[in-house]
């Protein structure tokens, strides 16, 4: 078997802060040389926490180091000619640009797409933003809260009257980064077909609008607004526990092969009342959702959940074949006999923060390719001089973009 | 030169076998892009999401009216094939011949059952990439647990958090995980593979757990924990980084704006915007670690001006200042949004059973190949004889006859 690989030999550039690292991650997984380019005062992500021993530092960001693990680092005054160049010949070699810039930015620094691609036309440039590059808001200015208030995505978070309630991890900049990521891999077997690289727009709003479920039909279909499940009796309800909380989907639509192991739980159980469960109203979706339905359901249910863990309650339910999980947090992850089984954390020493970090490990397994952690997340400027020589600045030239603050480069 | 007229997976094949949730949205996009997508359906075993809310018009009679079905499966031809009948693995083989991509999202094994499990199809066609997508993986003891989008939304730690502090635990309301987290590491793997056999030569087994892509997507709360011995508290709806940054009742029915504040200069925007009242001088806010400090009050504040406005023109007025802002819109208004229609998210697609109703494409635009909303969803074998006849190469006779024997329903 040759040991060529699509991946060993692609380069990338990552022009991304807040908003768009998770797209190089996925790269940097697969052996993709990724060279983070960040400013002088480093990448934002750097201060934003939780942090590492609870420490803010500029390389004790946990979010900084897992979404940039497997990078090289480059910092660069983008602002300075310098540092213009720098970029412009890092695009001359690269396969793709990642960049998440406000809409217009590189172009008044005169590193548009058609001046980079001018250069090198394979090159595909992705961009990630709020908004995207055309339309009436794409000059506005963003944040992941309004992206998800726009998108329609925050809408479904509640009931009711509720208001709803944000996902952690700013989930409309993760999913703007997946789909980045996708489109940036078509684009670039697309490139490797036909020679030419070409320009790819990845919003946020657009991402988080695709994130609606069926909103948006039952609005074109039937003309009602939804807002969150989570009320209708035994599909996708929360329920209390001993520890937390576990939530159970043991009925969709009138599906009887689905609700029948539940019962059967619930009589080997002997749960008190169970007998009620044992009767085909359930199976009718209006009377789950009925607030008599719903109270029946959990006075039954509860009863019951309340007296165990919400481990018990997930290995017993799913002995029984439902589809029972527990809400589990960061400890009860780490815990997770599964994810422990697969090997799945991944635990690396790093040398700036003097200790190990646990990071999730990959998202998927392959016949021939290897997903990797990789190495650390960069220190500001790690890498810099390495870059640069690969680019063929001589050792003097690497000086002076120092000395006149163009570049920053760790003392090598 | 390439023709701007076609999709950058033009010539792709793609032999779908996925159903329900994260499957056919990722097979989807494949669509979009130019991939000729083939869903293997049949009578005996529809996709269920066909029966799956909302339905034209509130009718749920037959297997073309949902939405949820539709939205998802847009740009695919379908084919009525019996997998479980003897004679089906003939045609499917016929399939695989000609695809590059094998895809199934059943429970492990039953596409070896059907002697199709990679080691069959790699002996098929040597260049298939060959992707699975379990739950939990296809080791481990917890490598047959059962699960839904909800389901998983708590495993992977996000219900947790999506919360507010001290009340019951919610979440986003929907699969979430089903519509994003798995479909993108699901397309990106294929994609990997694709761009890895343009150099081997070589297709390969690409097997996604749902719950490892997943956490991919929320790592803090581990990451945290593993770091500082401490579970990360719910989110309400606030952030480290913002003050104010909330959702705060306006006028009209569960209309809500969403305001969020990063820097000294938004601060002064935003009570410009306001109207510099007295309140917002005091000490108690002059500073956002002030801010913080009194945060519930700070919100109640300003909530009690929101609720006097209207959320578009607040959010205007906000936006004009520099200030991020943005109306918590329900589906209506994000399928009326002036900017997602300027940029042809939403498309209309026309189907003889239920006429013209709405789709949206994957987040993603090309400047030169296209990304396209192209056919409606097809009822089950609606391509069935085009497909068989043409790149399958069956004669008439050989149809009718398998139609007969009920292999292709």
């Amino acid at each position: 078997m040759s040991n060529a690989s699509f991946f060993s030999t692609l380069k990338i550039v990552d022009l991304t802060g807040e908003l768009g690292p998770y797209a190089g991650r996925m790269f940097s997984g697969l052996g993709a040389d990724v060279v983070h380019v960040e400013p002088l005062a480093g990448n934002p992500l750097r201060r934003t926490g939780p942090f590492y021993r609870n420490t803010p530092g500029r390389d004790a960001s946990l979010p900084f180091l897992y979404f940039n693990a497997g990078k090289r680092g480059l910092a660069v005054d983008l602002e300075s000619e310098g540092g213009q160049e720098v970029l412009r010949r890092l695009c001359a070699k690269a396969d793709l640009l990642i960049e998440s810039c406000d809409v217009g930015y590189l172009n008044r620094l005169g590193l548009s797409y058609d001046a980079l691609s001018a250069m090198n036309p394979r090159l595909v440039q992705t961009s990630i933003t709020h908004f995207g590059q055309t339309g009436p808001m794409s000059t506005v200015p963003g944040c992941e809260l309004t992206t998800a208030a726009l998108s329609g995505f925050l809408y479904l978070a509640g009931i009711d009257n509720d208001k709803p309630v944000r996902a952690p991890d700013n989930q409309t900049y993760r999913m703007a980064e997946a789909y980045a990521a996708v489109g940036s891999a078509i684009a670039l077997f697309n490139a490797r077909r036909t020679g030419e690289g070409q320009f790819v727009d990845v919003p946020c709003i657009e991402a988080g609008a695709m994130a609606l479920e069926n909103a948006a039909q039952f609005w074109d279909l039937e003309g009602k607004i939804r807002r969150g499940h989570g009320r209708q009796a035994g599909g996708g309800t929360i329920h209390p526990c001993t520890d937390g909380h576990i939530v159970i989907v043991a009925i969709m639509g009138s599906n009887k092969v689905m609700w029948d192991p539940f019962v059967e739980w619930m009589r080997q159980e002997g749960i008190e009342e169970w007998r009620e469960f044992d009767d085909p109203k359930w199976l009718d979706s209006a009377y789950r959702y009925s607030a008599e339905g719903y109270a029946t359901f959990c006075r039954i249910f509860e009863a019951y959940t309340r007296k165990h863990s919400k481990l018990y309650l997930y290995e017993t339910g799913q002995k029984y074949k439902v589809s029972v999980t527990p809400i589990t947090n960061g400890k009860d992850l780490l815990e997770n006999a599964q994810l422990q089984h697969r090997g799945f954390w991944q635990t690396v020493y790093n040398d700036a923060l003097g200790g190990d970090v646990t990071y999730p490990g990959g998202p998927y397994e392959f016949g021939e390719l290897r997903w990797r952690f990789g190495r650390n997340a960069p220190r500001l400027g790690e890498h810099t001089r390495e870059i640069l020589s690969e680019l063929e600045y001589s050792q003097m030239e690497i000086e002076a973009l120092a000395t006149k603050g163009a570049i920053y480069a760790e003392h090598g | 030169m390439q023709n701007m007229a076609e999709g950058a997976l033009k010539g792709i094949v793609v032999c779908d076998f996925s159903w329900v949730g994260a499957g056919p949205i990722a097979t989807s996009v494949l669509g979009q892009c130019g991939a000729d997508v083939i869903k293997i359906e049949s009578i005996t075993r529809p996709d269920i999401l066909r029966k799956g809310e909302p339905f034209k018009d509130g009718i749920a009679k037959g297997m073309d009216r949902s939405g949820y079905f539709a939205n998802r499966n847009a740009n695919k031809r379908d084919i009525a094939l019996n997998m479980n009948h003897p004679k089906a693995r003939e045609v499917a083989i016929r399939l695989i011949e000609k695809s590059d991509i094998v895809i199934n999202n059943f429970r492990v094994g039953q596409m070896e059952k059907w002697n199709l499990g990679w080691e069959d199809v790699r002996k098929i066609n040597p260049r298939i990439i060959y992707v699975t997508m379990s739950l939990q993986g296809t080791s481990g003891p917890h490598r047959q647990y059962m699960g839904y989008g909800v389901n998983l939304n708590a495993l992977c730690g996000l219900t947790a958090r999506a919360a507010l502090p001290g009340k019951v635990p919610f979440g986003t309301g929907t699969n979430y995980t089903d519509h994003v987290m798995v479909p993108t590491h699901t397309l990106f793997g294929i994609m990997a593979a694709l761009l890895e056999r343009e150099v081997t030569g070589r297709g390969q087994t690409v097997s996604i757990s749902q719950l490892e892509a997943a956490l991919s997507m929320v790592p803090s709360d581990a990451m945290s924990y593993a770091a500082n011995g401490e579970v990360l508290p719910p989110l309400g709806y606030g952030d480290l980084e913002g003050v104010p940054h909330g959702i705060y009742t306006t006028l009209g029915y569960r209309q809500w704006i969403a305001i969020a504040v990063f820097s000294e200069d938004e601060w002064a925007a935003f009570k410009t915007v306001m109207g510099n009242p007295a309140w917002a001088e005091e000490d108690r806010f002059h500073t956002a670690e002030a801010r913080r400090k009194n945060e519930e009050e700070l919100n109640s504040r300003i909530e009690s001006w929101t609720s006097t406005q209207y959320s578009d023109w607040l959010m205007d007025e906000f936006l004009r200042h520099g200030v991020k802002a943005g109306v918590i819109r329900d589906a209506r208004q994000v399928i009326d949004d002036e900017h997602l229609r300027r940029r042809g998210f939403w498309s209309y697609l026309d189907h003889p059973v239920v006429g013209r109703t709405l789709y949206n494409r994957a987040p993603i635009t090309f400047s030169k190949t296209h990304i396209r909303m192209e056919t409606a969803a097809p009822s089950i074998g609606q391509h069935t004889n085009e497909l068989l006849a043409g790149m399958l190469g069956y004669s008439e006779q050989e149809i009718n006859q398998l139609t007969a024997e009920e292999v292709l329903i």
